[in-house]
């Protein structure tokens, strides 16, 4: 029955949040970087870091994602929708904010549905800011 | 660094998971799952009774449930009965639960990286 509960929550999205102890330009540069990125995304990232730009990773284990960049907003949001063969596409919002100590990233990830048409970067920033309002709850767009 | 791809689920899995997030992505639809959890044997006209929309809409919204596994119906007099079936709920929550461990592993070496 907890199963059930969820589900009028959030059935399709995961959020973490990290604090580290690092600049927010650092942070930045270690998300949107193609040579950071490889040091803890994947072995083997690629990342045009602008709207519309590709991104392709290979894991360890030899799997492939690929990727396009939906939204960049210079040093404190980055979006992109990435999918593997067979699965359907999910999107990841990954934020940046300062707090005290440091610098707080915000990572989610949400399942999208594979028959809807992918959505203008215009038309998804609203539900994302949606997103936003709830922090810590798992919130459908 | 552990491989994110581990939490990769077999080809079919992946289909069904896609079914019930397309299922699960109307607010109606969520809505009678949450009923159906509590009201197990639920008929349509039950269900309509508690919404802004008619039994035909709450019908339909059924149906696609029904399609995604999440449902089953059962005759049960001039109506039909409808129950939830766990298994793709399941699913989807393994889903979750893998993307959820892919990023506890990536942001872990996010912050060797970064602190170190």
């Amino acid at each position: 029955m907890q199963l059930y509960g969820c589900v009028s929550n959030l059935p399709h999205t995961v959020k973490r949040s990290v604090v580290l102890a690092a600049a927010p330009e650092e942070v930045w540069e270690a998300v949107t970087d193609e040579e950071l990125l490889s040091e803890w995304l994947a072995p083997e990232v690629e990342l045009e870091p602008h709207e519309g730009g590709g991104l392709h990773c290979r894991f360890e284990d030899g799997e492939e994602r690929h990727g396009e960049v939906e939204l960049v907003e210079e040093a404190e949001r980055l979006s992109f929708r990435w999918w593997r063969d067979g699965a359907g596409p999910s999107r990841v919002e990954l934020l940046v904010d300062a707090v005290a100590g440091g610098t707080r990233l915000t990572v989610i990830e949400s399942r999208l549905d594979p028959g809807a048409p992918a959505l203008a970067a215009a038309t998804w920033s609203a539900p994302l800011a949606r997103l936003r309002l709830l922090p810590g709850k798992l919130v459908l767009a | 660094m552990a491989s994110p791809g581990a939490a990769t689920l077999p080809a079919p899995t992946e289909a069904r998971v896609d079914a019930v997030f397309a299922a699960l992505a109307d607010p109606t639809r969520r809505h009678l799952v949450a009923t159906l959890a509590a009201q197990p044997g639920a008929t349509a006209t039950g269900l309509a009774a508690g919404l802004p929309i008619s039994r035909q809409a709450v019908a339909k919204h059924l149906q696609l449930l029904s399609r995604a596994g999440l449902v089953s119906s059962r005759r049960s007099g001039r109506e039909a009965r409808f129950e939830l079936q766990p298994a793709p709920l399941a699913d989807a929550a393994a889903w979750i639960g893998a993307v959820g461990g892919e990023w506890d592993q990536r942001l872990g070496g996010l912050r060797r990286l970064l602190e170190s």
